[in-house]
């Protein structure tokens, strides 16, 4: 039976089309398997993986997590199997769903990001690559990350390399720890980038008053969930007002409201990270909602509620 | 194996000794495939504060029953709301999760050390040995006599318990590792040593049972613990040092360090004691 009163899920990102508009933030999902037991893929939005670089990387000595009052710090350090590996082991069982994949990308050096996206650009046609997400803004690794995305120059040096390097999509990752993330947003809409994920996680640290020691054994770590909302939703908000290329709206999306939220400021679509962590069904239960508040309010396409924001 | 996210309900609960609660549930599903040494990742609060999830061994199965016991001690925000849930209450659980002690069937003769309230962990082993017929010796160690835990269960079983305190208030006096040091010179000249020993208690605990088993050539197994995120493997927030070289990492040109991390959640919560690297931390 064809029920013509569904609303309408679907939304266009980067040429992606999408069933919904409701991804996993990377590095929150693992490689998509590890969360079969409790959700079917097929009914995402988009993936996005954990973050990859050209080699193997052992990531931060432990502890790596510590929560923080409605949030946690991780210093993770982009632990992950390497790009190769990432083709033979984790890309393959990928291939039976039909639900786009986003790889997270990082690198040290320019030359590194270029790699990378080659080579997936290489293996694109035989493996469910979608896009890439690029990483600019990781606060737990001592080179590269952060450094290029607290910098307007240095955001569109390396945006335009890749768009010189690669026909995959390019999704550019923020950073919200910049005086001005317009400035930002901008230079990587003008190097070509074709959407804009906001916002990676804060730096902060936490320390244990006991043994006057960090909390973290990296010190600082990057802060997510319900904590980081509001500065998500307000940044979000400005970048939407200065780049025409849609964005990706995360920080703290925990329920089906949160996410509406970020799509009335201006995100187009949206990703569901530490509330993997706590509820493995999040994301579903997110889609689920965000149909029936559709229905509720007899709204037919979720994109009407992309930057419907009343001032 | 099937990882399960449930809501499970709370049957009973005590405070057997104070700030340490045994809880009862009604969990079928995680009963009939339960295996010694694994957890429960479990959201103890209703609302985001705690967010995270707080990893609970399971302390006892009942497969007949289709019932479930948590032992734990409270010690923060989390495991205080887990004791302040009311009988009737239904808790959002994950499990089974991790790996799980490996008996091995050519051991006759075990061994099981638990400080404080690692010995919540030990006791499904426990049953699990007696039912395999092995002989199975219990060190129980605690601060002091009433914070002794699950001594009257082992003894029911059929396992021979030893207890230390640190302040001597009930038998030893003192740690339980050293209980452990002079009870396998006894044995060794006696019966004959244990052909494994367990262990799951505080990390110092840990690293000395390991040195200790190393020494005299035992096979230990111990029960690791670190903070984790999801419990399925996928944050890499959970991680542990172990052995191993690491050929695939770059490490500058330079030889790799001879560790690997691990993830307690999934790779562990079970490792062998000299597999570990105990040096940090
Ligand atoms: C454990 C953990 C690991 C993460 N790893 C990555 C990563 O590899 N690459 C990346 O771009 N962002 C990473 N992030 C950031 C998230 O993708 C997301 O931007 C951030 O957590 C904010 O969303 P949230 O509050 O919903 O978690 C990670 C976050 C967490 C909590
Ligand atoms: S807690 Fe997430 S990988 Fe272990």
């Amino acid at each position: 039976m064809i029920n013509n009163n569904k609303p309408n899920l679907a939304v266009e990102i980067a040429g992606i089309k999408l069933k919904n508009p409701v991804l996993t933030a990377s590095g929150t999902f693992g490689y998509g398997q590890e969360f079969t037991p409790f959700l079917d893929l097929n009914k995402l939005g988009a993936i996005v993986l954990k973050g990859i670089t050209l080699k193997p990387r052992r990531g931060n000595p432990p502890p790596r997590i510590i929560e923080t009052p409605s949030g946690m710090l991780n210093a993770i350090g982009l632990q992950n199997v390497g790009v190769e590996a990432l083709i033979r082991e984790k890309l393959p069982y990928l291939q039976r769903f039909n639900t786009p994949v986003i790889i997270n990308i990082s690198g040290d050096t320019r030359e590194e990001y270029i790699e990378l996206a080659r080579r997936l650009e290489e293996v694109s046609p035989e493996l469910p690559i979608s896009a890439l997400e690029v990483n600019i803004s990781c606060p737990n690794v001592q080179k590269g990350g952060l450094a290029w995305g607290i910098d307007a120059s240095a955001t569109y040096e390396l945006v335009n390399c890749l768009r010189k390097a690669t026909t995959l999509p390019l999704i550019v990752k923020l950073t919200p720890n910049v005086t001005n993330i317009k400035i930002i947003a901008q230079a990587a809409e003008e190097a070509g980038a074709d959407a804009l994920s906001l916002i990676n996680t804060l730096v902060g640290m936490a320390v244990d008053l006991d043994s006057r020691k960090p909390e973290l054994a990296n010190i600082s770590g990057g802060l997510s969930g319900p904590a980081v909302k509001p500065v998500a939703l307000w940044m979000v908000w400005q970048v939407f007002q200065e780049v025409h290329i849609p964005i990706i709206g995360m920080g703290g999306i925990m329920k089906t409201r949160d996410a509406l939220e970020f799509m009335v400021v201006g995100a187009r679509a949206v990703s569901v990270g530490t509330a993997n962590l706590v509820n493995p069904r999040a994301a579903i239960e997110i889609i689920e909602g965000i149909e029936k508040y559709l229905i509720e309010n007899q709204i037919r396409e979720v994109k009407e509620l992309v930057g419907s924001m009343k001032i | 194996m099937t990882i399960l996210n449930l809501k499970i309900k709370i049957l009973s609960r005590k405070e057997v000794t104070p700030n340490i609660y045994l809880l009862s549930l009604a969990a079928p599903a995680i009963a009939q495939q339960a295996l010694p040494g694994q957890f429960l990742h479990i959201k103890c609060s209703k609302d985001n504060y705690p967010l995270l999830r707080r990893p609970i061994s399971i302390h006892r199965v009942n497969p007949q029953k289709g019932e479930i016991q948590i032992l734990f001690q409270v010690a923060g925000e989390g495991t205080k709301l887990l004791a302040e849930r009311p009988v009737g209450d239904d808790l959002d659980i994950i499990g089974p999760l991790g790996n799980s002690f490996k008996l091995y069937p050519e051991s006759k003769k075990v061994m099981l050390i638990g400080g404080g309230i690692g010995v919540a962990a030990l006791l499904a082993l426990g049953e699990e040995a007696i039912r395999q017929g092995k002989e199975v010796q219990v060190l129980i160690g605690a601060l002091n006599k009433e914070l002794v835990l699950a001594e009257e269960i082992f003894s029911d079983l059929g396992a021979k318990v030893e207890v230390a305190t640190n302040d001597g208030s009930y038998r030893y006096k003192g740690l339980v590792t050293e209980l452990l040091e002079k009870i396998l010179e006894e044995e060794a000249l006696a019966t004959g040593l244990p052909h494994q020993i367990f262990a799951c208690g505080p990390r110092p605990l840990l690293k000395k049972v390991s040195e200790i088993a190393f020494q005299k050539n035992i096979d230990s197994q111990v029960s690791m613990e670190e903070r984790m995120g999801c419990g399925i493997g996928a944050c890499l927030g959970c991680v542990c040092k172990i052995k191993g070289e690491d050929q695939n990492n770059n490490n500058n040109g330079l030889p790799p360090p001879p560790y690997i991390y691990k993830r307690v959640c999934i790779d562990g919560p079970i490792f062998r004691g000299n597999e570990v690297v105990w040096d940090d931390q």
